[in-house]
């Protein structure tokens, strides 16, 4: 009886294990599977410019595009911001209230990203568009700005693990050699918190990539490469915002369908890839417990 | 510019950046209060919306998002309690840890709306279960797996090998001593990973909206697979119509009790992992 | 612990199998058609409680291809079925049932109908779903860039507004820049700018977003009324249907024969459309 239970307990472990582990591999296959029937019949045509499922023309370098250049974007604002706002709670706020810190981050982290879509219609759109006296508020950039600060809390808190995680005799030694906290920072912790901060940008890169409510809502859905092709004040499209709109009205099994299961395939792989790179240069674990 | 100079540029741009995040977390915090308060009332929370949902309340909408956690949450707890218990106690090989630990960071790192088309292929057309919540709940369940993995993994691992060591002496097999002595000094983990989990996938919008929800008429669903109605995608039908004042204000409140939910679950957990932190330290 | 939850998942098992699935009507498509079903399953409901109807959107492409794939028992389509549709679901034998008529209105926002565009012809508006008039000045409105606003591929509205403006129901509107879904979402892109072109159902019209006068090339000029649209009078008009797969039998042809009835018929015409009568 004991060692049956023992038994029965270990295939548990053994099972559940398996199932963990497996999954991933199903939503790959899944993909792959499905989106053979484009890769096929379509191949190289699919990174084609036009995208009208009438003609029966499946291009997604549009998508493609409008999805980097809004993850630029938002990282472009929110890398300075974050690591700067990290290194004051982490070097400059006394450490009684990180605690503080570290919960209203969470928080940010806790709005889901449906409300900032309804933020972002509701207010960025209209600013965007008063700003830049544009005819339409719904464009690259409001997705890039909103996007960027749906991911700063990822990178104020890694980043902020990363300089708590260095010992304070180096900031001590360096404090001795006279240097400013500017240098400090600069010349010595920078240096070291470098692979962790490389980490939470790609993670951060990747959260963004995936981002899709609130991106659908504010960026126009059109299947355009802007012209001039700098010009992020027009609407534009993502892979999200894509399969978002879209991927309901396919009918199950069509080109068309494998077509849009194609972009979700890219986009799992881009993805994955970052989220592999970053775990290897992560060290923290804070990530767990966005 | 000499060195001080150069620390005070830099004292100012730190400066700037954390009044720059302060007010984004200011503003955002207090549109969500500012617009969502005057739409909360006991009528919001305890009637079904109607007309279009830009009218009445929304209490089939927070109970169908709970529905959809709760049962997540029961899917997920027996196999993240599996795998943190393989992963600490029978995993001794370095490169299958390696492994295994690249397999629930990646699935961590699945886009949302990636976990929404698997369900919709999987579950919805060839499992043909339909667009039904348990789809929805299997489906977040999945996503919040590595969280909870990972959260009861620390839990048990960070136990000292003396508890393993003495129970073992005292004649209990493996079996009995995780049951017996690792669980339960462990559980606590699972619960914080839990909630931090069920915080994470209450917001969910893109997973469930093709396979899990209606927009309307769903009440009480009298079987597994049925769709409900949640508060996100309830607040994505009534974004859309952002001019009409009406179903806009409907959004903010829905928005507001969805943020006051997420609070909830995320203090909860914070709570949770202070004190044990303070016990363990004690 | 273990077994309690062991026995939880049999009998999520023993309850997925059991389950009969037809305890509810439901229905999803356009969001043309929704209000008049959202407002009549209200109103059903009303005498006949046991009967639950799930009404979901997402437009008539979402309705045509749930019905295909039997995830619904009522698809709402507010345009024709096309030919690709069909032979997507051999096995589907599409029933079509029209339950009022509406009208697809070319709209602007106030602004611009107040600076005195209010008549266009066809022809002025495909030119400017061309791409090839830009700015309201051309038409001897203000000096403002045009705001194209497009819809989805699927979308009903579309379909049956390119049909008539450009001469296919699946054209690609080269002018456009913004592509939007529900009717909601199309009203609220008009009423944010002060310079947008859009395509919109007769009902979705109010003070913020102006139905155009069409100029027909006779040179009468037709008004989005509700009266031209019962005389066939203005050129984009189309039915309102629900779809089902072969006869509809039980709840489902009791909740229909409910839209079709005089009582349901008022639940159109309150709704913004015109009755099947008329």
């Amino acid at each position: 009886m004991l060692g049956s239970t023992n038994n029965i307990g270990k295939y548990y472990v053994y099972g559940s294990t398996l199932i963990s582990a497996f999954i991933v591999f199903l939503i790959f296959s899944i993909l792959l599977v499905n989106s053979w029937e484009a890769v096929t019949t379509i191949g190289l045509d699919l990174f084609n410019l036009n995208w009208n499922p009438a003609t029966r023309e499946f291009g997604i370098w549009s998508m493609l595009f409008g999805t980097l250049v809004v993850t630029f974007i938002a990282l472009l604002i929110a890398v300075p911001l974050g690591v700067a706002t990290a290194i004051f709670t982490s070097e400059i706020l006394p450490s009684t209230y990180r605690i503080v810190v570290k919960s209203l981050l969470e928080l940010l982290a806790g709005i889901p990203s449906i409300i900032f879509g309804l933020i972002g219609i509701a207010f960025f759109s209209i600013w965007i568009q008063n700003i830049f006296d544009l005819q339409s508020g719904r464009t690259i950039l409001t997705a890039g700005i909103l996007l960027s600060i749906m991911i700063l809390p990822t990178i104020i808190t890694l980043t902020d693990d990363a300089f708590n995680n260095i010992p304070s005799k180096y900031r001590e030694t360096a404090k001795g050699l006279g240097l400013y906290k500017y240098e400090i920072i600069k010349e010595v912790l920078l240096p070291i918190a470098k692979p962790d901060l490389k980490g939470a940008i790609l993670l951060a890169f990747g959260r963004a990539l995936g981002e899709t409510m609130a991106v659908m809502l504010v960026i126009g859905s059109i299947d355009k490469i802007p012209d001039p092709i700098y010009n992020w004040l027009s609407p534009g499209q993502t892979i999200t915002s894509k399969l978002g709109r879209e991927i309901a009205e396919t009918s199950f099994g069509s080109v068309h369908f494998s077509a849009m299961i194609f972009m979700g395939l890219l986009l799992f792989i881009i993805v994955l890839i970052l989220t592999i790179i970053s775990q290897n240069s992560l060290k923290s674990n804070g990530r767990l417990y966005e | 510019m000499n060195r001080n100079m150069k620390n005070r540029l830099f004292y100012i741009s730190i400066g700037l950046a954390v009044t720059i995040c302060s007010l984004i977390l200011l503003f955002l915090f207090g549109i969500i209060i500012w617009n969502g308060l005057p739409a909360i009332s006991l009528d919001f929370l305890t009637n079904s919306s109607t007309n279009f949902g830009a009218d009445g309340g929304i209490v089939y909408q927070i109970f169908g998002s709970i529905l959809l956690i709760l049962f997540a949450a029961l899917i997920c707890l027996p196999i993240a309690l599996g795998t943190a218990i393989y992963k600490s106690e029978y995993l001794k090989n370095e490169i299958l840890h390696k492994i295994l630990n690249t397999l629930i960071y990646s699935l961590n790192g699945i886009p949302s709306i990636i976990f929404g088309i698997f369900g919709l292929i999987f579950f919805v057309n060839l499992l043909n279960m339909g667009i039904s919540w348990i789809v929805g709940s299997i489906i977040l369940s999945i996503m919040i797996l590595p969280t909870v993995t990972l959260s009861t993994y620390q839990a048990i691992n960070s136990i000292p090998t003396v508890y393993r060591e003495s129970s073992s002496a005292l004649g209990l097999n493996k079996w009995q001593v995780i049951v017996q002595v690792l669980l339960p000094q462990g559980f606590h983990g699972a619960v914080t990973g839990l909630l931090i989990g069920i915080a994470r996938a209450i917001g969910e919008t893109a997973p469930i909206m093709f396979i899990a929800t209606a927009f309307s008429g769903v009440e009480l669903p009298s079987s597994f697979l049925e769709p409900v109605s949640t508060l996100p995608t309830h607040i994505l039908a009534l974004a859309q119509q952002a001019t009409n004042p009406v179903a806009l204000q409907n959004a903010w409140g829905a928005s507001l009790v969805l943020v006051m939910l997420v609070i909830i679950f995320s203090i909860s957990a914070l709570f949770i992992r202070l004190r044990h932190q303070s016990i363990s330290k004690s | 612990m273990k077994h309690s939850y062991s026995l939880f998942l049999l009998l999520v098992i023993l309850i997925l199998n059991s389950c009969d699935k037809k305890q509810a009507i439901n229905i999803a498509g356009s969001t043309t058609v929704l209000p008049i079903i959202s407002i009549a399953a209200e109103e059903f409901r009303k005498t006949n409680p046991d009967i639950g109807i799930i009404v979901n959107e997402g437009g008539s492409g979402v309705g045509v291809n749930q019905l295909g794939e039997g995830k619904i028992n009522i698809g709402l389509v507010s345009r024709d079925i096309t030919q690709e549709e069909i032979k997507a679901y051999p096995n589907v034998t599409f029933n079509t049932i029209s339950i009022g008529k509406d009208a697809v209105v070319p709209v602007v926002s106030s602004e611009i109908y107040n600076s005195g565009i209010t008549t266009l012809t066809l022809e002025n508006i495909a030119k400017i779903y061309r791409g090839e008039i830009k700015n309201w000045k051309d038409l001897n409105g203000p000096d403002k860039e045009i705001l194209v606003v497009d819809k989805e591929a699927s979308r009903g509205t579309r379909h049956v507004f390119m049909e008539i403006i450009l001469g296919d129901k699946e054209a690609i509107a080269s002018g456009a820049d913004l592509v939007l879904g529900s009717n909601n979402e199309e009203q609220t892109a008009i009423v944010q700018s002060d310079a947008a072109i859009g395509m919109l159902s007769n009902a979705w019209l109010n003070e913020d977003v102006k139905g155009l006068n069409i100029k027909m090339l006779d040179g009468t000029v037709i008004e989005p009324t509700l009266e031209n649209i019962i005389n066939n009078k203005f050129p984009i008009n189309r039915d309102l249907l629900i779809v089902t797969n072969a006869e509809p039998t039980g709840e489902v042809k009791k909740f229909i024969e409910y839209l079709l009835s005089s009582e349901g018929q008022i639940i159109v015409e309150e709704a913004g459309y015109v009755g099947i009568n008329q």
